[in-house]
């Protein structure tokens, strides 16, 4: 995962605030600019024939959005939501422009930190084993180790996850002879 | 009461000369084009003006008679009517005649001789000041008019109003700043595009001189844009003196549409304006026209009527009067429409409908709440029931801020056929159906292009020409019958020809050549027809200027197909071509059955629903032992168990536990097993938004009264889906890189 060795060079770009939680054991963090609101869990409309981790959607005032389960995405072991499970609705940035809003199911939110360059290093090389092209870095926040996110990454992927077309290939293919 | 100046001798005879040009002023207020109302009481006036003359008063009044009776004789010598060449005259006459009256009173000198009114005898005195007086009113240099196609184009010009009104308003502002700041490059720009619009719609209502006078003023400013001229006050009045041509011509739209003087010609006075303009391009500065009458300002006036000072007058205010044009300009605020239109940034909308889904939602709530439920109040049953009732109205109406008729755009085609008709020498018959079918405004608005290019196709291509439809034994007139609809759960717009219908073999031979087919490929008839919208693809041989069937045809596609849409193509040979635009209802608002199957609730579009019953035993029978069919009104339509193939437990194990929803798209239907049926339900589509935008299963969700949210099936995609017996779903593992 050595393809971004410039982002990996200037930790500086991501210093900032970020909205830290936790799945299992693990701390993360979500640049607070991308963090809309957080709210408690809701009945989730499960849409059918999707990826496990994308549980659904909601009605957000009026707007209906993704909701993705972080633990799953990140195969975490199944785990039923606890007392103090919540959804942290993000904004991702469209690749057509524009924002949509996603819902990320997370197991607890602790707090909003203020990370500096120097509590930021850069991802260590695992040599494949975990998916690191989701993180933008790791921090040290109280001498615990925080794995920063890069939400476009997690979110903007979910576009391509869904199910191939259903219906037998367009008619209009005109090699087919 | 007079002032002393006036010569002894004339002391008389002026008040009497001013009481008549005042009533001849209100006569000359009444005349009308096309009619003679008006016209001896003016011959009467003039004659005893004439005799006035006959002693001692100013040579310009004498000589100014003298043009008016030139004038008076042609009328009742030719056609006994007025015209809006004549009237406008005699207006002008009235106004000069006005200022000499009041160069008489006050001794002043007397106004120049306006230019271009002809005498039979010179005048001496009268043509002294200017060279040009004697040179005649050329009949080529008349003043354009326009007349209104009310009937044919009322909805048109109702836009193009209030577009307009919409555009003045910005130049009169951009006018306003750069009078304070002539280099503001965003305001020239603005002012610009405002004159390049109401090119482009007066160029489409065939309203040419308005166009004409548009197009001048736009080069001028891009000649400004583009540094080529610098802006100076002259251009700043020529902008205004424009706008306010445009605004005059405007408002009697205006006036026309709320029925006043329906039909009558608009003169619209650009002929000096469009000189100037031209010459300020070649860089002179602009001709000099004679002076205008002093006495044309009504402070001036005082003591003479000034009744006929309409509004021509006030438009043939030359430069020199700025400060008063401008002034006019800023005092003339735009009458508002009776029924007006605002304009409004579509989020607003969305959100305004978004919030009212949720006060409903809300609203809900509180109705159902268990501790309001326990109160025992007649009082508060009442109230709720009001609220409910506002809440209801207020929704059906917030979502139908969104919807608009198709109307506008299909008028459009109508001029379109015609134009195009006259250009081709065919006879053309547009029919149109479904004028009032409501769509999201989104999807009206992008489809204007693709069926104008889809109508002229049709028109070009589709329909033969005259001889040779008789050679065949059809009408000499072409039909185009252009519908439009809700069906199949979404829109449907059909453009129809009853010409020649689509050449197989040339399209073929055509792809072939081209490369976009094997010479050897099999291919169904709807596979060539769609051939047609292969980028690039296009039977050249029958190119003309207007279009050539496949040129374009990939952008019609292409359009469409942003719009989630599809096109279907049937043509019969020697019978006609039929276009199909299938469109979803994205954004739309659809009557939806809400079914339950196992614990989810899905909603099913109405329009999709051909009908829903509970089996009986032996209605479903087995097919190759899984697969299975039931019949239906005599015929066996597949079925397909919603639950197993949603993934979901279903509740209903034998069919006839469970409902049967027969689906149908296109000629396809499919009968799908589910467990119950919720209620039926009208819901406003939501994007589901990036994370399902590659799925078809889904065509969208809604918000239902409980404030969850439905998911709407795409019934196209369940219905042509290919064949798959009762078999759970597996789900797709994600596709990682």
């Amino acid at each position: 995962m050595n393809q971004e060795p410039s982002l990996r060079a200037q930790p500086a770009a991501r210093e900032g605030r970020y909205l830290t939680f936790t799945l299992g054991d693990e701390s993360y963090g979500f640049p607070v600019l991308n963090v809309r609101e957080i709210i408690r869990l809701c009945p989730i409309t499960p849409v059918p024939r999707m990826p496990a981790h994308v549980k659904g959607v909601i009605n957000l005032r009026g707007t209906v959005i993704a909701v993705l389960d972080l633990r799953a995405k990140f195969q975490f072991a199944a785990k039923d939501y606890g007392e103090r499970s919540c959804i942290i609705v993000v904004q991702v940035a469209a690749p057509s422009g524009g924002n949509t809003l996603m819902g990320a199911i997370v197991d607890a939110v602790e707090e909003v930190v203020q990370l500096t360059a120097d509590d930021i290093e850069a991802t260590p090389d695992f040599g494949g084993a975990p998916e690191t092209q989701y993180i933008l870095g790791l921090a040290t926040i109280e001498g615990s180790v925080n794995i920063l996110l890069n939400i476009e990454k997690i979110f903007a992927e979910d576009g391509t996850l869904s199910l191939p077309p259903l219906t037998k290939p367009e008619p209009t293919q005109p090699d087919k002879g | 009461m007079f002032p002393e100046n006036p010569k002894e001798s004339s002391i008389s005879r002026f008040p009497k000369a001013a009481d008549i040009i005042g009533q001849l002023g209100e006569e000359l207020a009444f005349v009308a084009p096309n009619q003679d109302r008006g016209l001896l009481p003016i011959n009467r006036f003039v004659m005893d003006l004439e005799e006035l003359a006959e002693a001692d008063v100013p040579p310009q009044l004498t000589a100014g008679l003298q043009v008016a009776r030139v004038w008076l004789d042609h009328v009742l010598d030719g056609p006994g009517k007025f015209t809006k060449e004549t009237i406008r005259n005699f207006n002008e006459w009235h106004a000069w005649m006005t200022s000499v009256l009041l160069s008489w009173q006050t001794g002043t000198a007397t106004p120049a001789w306006p230019e271009g009114w002809a005498l039979t005898e010179k005048s001496g005195s009268a043509t002294q000041r200017d060279g040009s007086a004697t040179t005649a009113l050329p009949s080529g240099a008349e003043e354009p008019s326009i007349c209104l196609d009310l009937a044919e184009d009322f909805g048109l010009l109702r836009e193009f109003h209030g577009e307009s009104l919409e555009l003045l308003q910005g130049i009169e502002q951009g006018v306003l700043v750069l009078e304070e700041n002539p280099a503001d490059a965003t305001t020239i720009d603005s002012i610009f595009r405002a004159f390049h619009t109401f090119k482009g719609a007066a160029g489409f209502l065939h309203l040419d001189a308005l166009r004409d006078l548009a197009h001048d003023l736009e080069s001028l400013l891009d000649a400004v844009r583009r540094s080529e001229l610098p802006i100076t006050s002259e251009i700043i009045d020529l902008i205004l003196a424009g706008a306010d041509a445009l605004k005059h011509f405007t408002r009697e739209v205006g006036s026309q549409l709320q029925g006043t003087n329906a039909g009558v010609p608009i003169v619209f006075p650009t002929r000096q304006i469009i000189a100037r303009v031209q010459s300020s391009l070649r860089g002179e500065s602009s001709p000099e026209i004679a002076d205008p009458p002093e006495g044309v300002e009504r402070s001036q006036t005082a003591g003479v009527s000034s009744a006929p000072m309409t509004k021509t007058s006030e438009l043939q205010a030359q430069p020199k009067v700025r400060q008063s044009v401008v002034g006019a300009f800023r005092e003339l605020t735009i009458p508002s429409p009776a029924s007006g239109f605002v304009k409004l940034d579509t989020a607003k909308l969305d959100n305004l409908v978004d919030l009212v889904g949720e006060l409903v939602i809300a609203q809900s709530m509180v109705v159902q709440n268990p501790d309001v439920q326990v109160i025992n109040s007649l009082q508060l049953v009442r109230c709720l029931r009001q609220l409910s009732r506002i809440t209801t109205e207020l929704q059906r109406n917030a979502m139908s801020l969104r919807m608009v008729p198709i109307r506008a755009i299909f008028h459009k085609m109508n001029r379109l056929v015609r134009d195009l008709a006259a250009q081709k020498q065919k006879q053309v018959q547009l029919l149109l159906e479904g004028e009032d079918t409501e769509f999201d405004r989104n999807i009206v608005e992008k489809l204007s292009d693709p069926l104008v290019h889809m109508i002229r196709n049709a028109v070009d291509h589709g329909l033969e020409d005259s001889a040779d439809r008789v050679a065949q034994g059809k009408s000499e007139l072409g039909t185009i019958r252009l519908t439009a609809a809700h069906q199949r759960g979404g829109i449907v717009i059909r453009i129809q020809d009853d010409g020649k219908g689509l050449d197989r073999g040339r399209i073929l031979a055509k792809a072939i050549e081209g490369g976009l087919v094997k010479a050897n490929a099999n291919l169904t008839e709807s596979e060539i027809f769609s051939l047609i919208f292969q980028p690039g693809f296009s039977t050249a041989e029958t190119l003309t200027d207007l279009s050539g069937r496949g040129v374009g045809m990939d952008v019609v596609a292409r359009n469409i197909e942003n719009l989630r849409g599809k096109v279907e193509i049937q043509s019969v040979p020697g019978q006609g071509t039929t276009f199909t635009i299938l469109l979803p209802l994205t954004l739309a608002i659809i009557d939806g059955l809400l079914i339950g199957v196992g614990d989810h609730r899905y909603i099913i579009p109405t329009l999709s629903i051909r009908e829903s019953f509970r089996p009986a035993p032996g209605m479903v029978t087995t097919v190759h032992g899984h697969g299975e069919v039931v019949r239906v009104r005599g015929r066996q339509t597949p079925l397909l168990r919603l639950g197993h193939y949603l993934g979901t437990a279903s509740r209903a194990v034998k069919p006839e536990d469970g409902i049967i929803v027969v689906v149908e798209s296109g000629d396809a239907a499919r009968g799908l097993l589910v467990d119950e049926l919720i209620g039926k339900q009208e819901v406003v589509i939501k994007s589901l938004g990036r994370a399902f935008r590659q799925q078809n299963l889904l065509a969208g969700g809604a918000v239902l009264g409980d404030g969850g949210v439905g998911l709407i099936l795409d019934v196209d995609t369940l219905v042509q889906m290919p064949y798959q017996p009762s078999r759970s779903a597996v789900p797709i593992s994600p596709a990682t890189p």
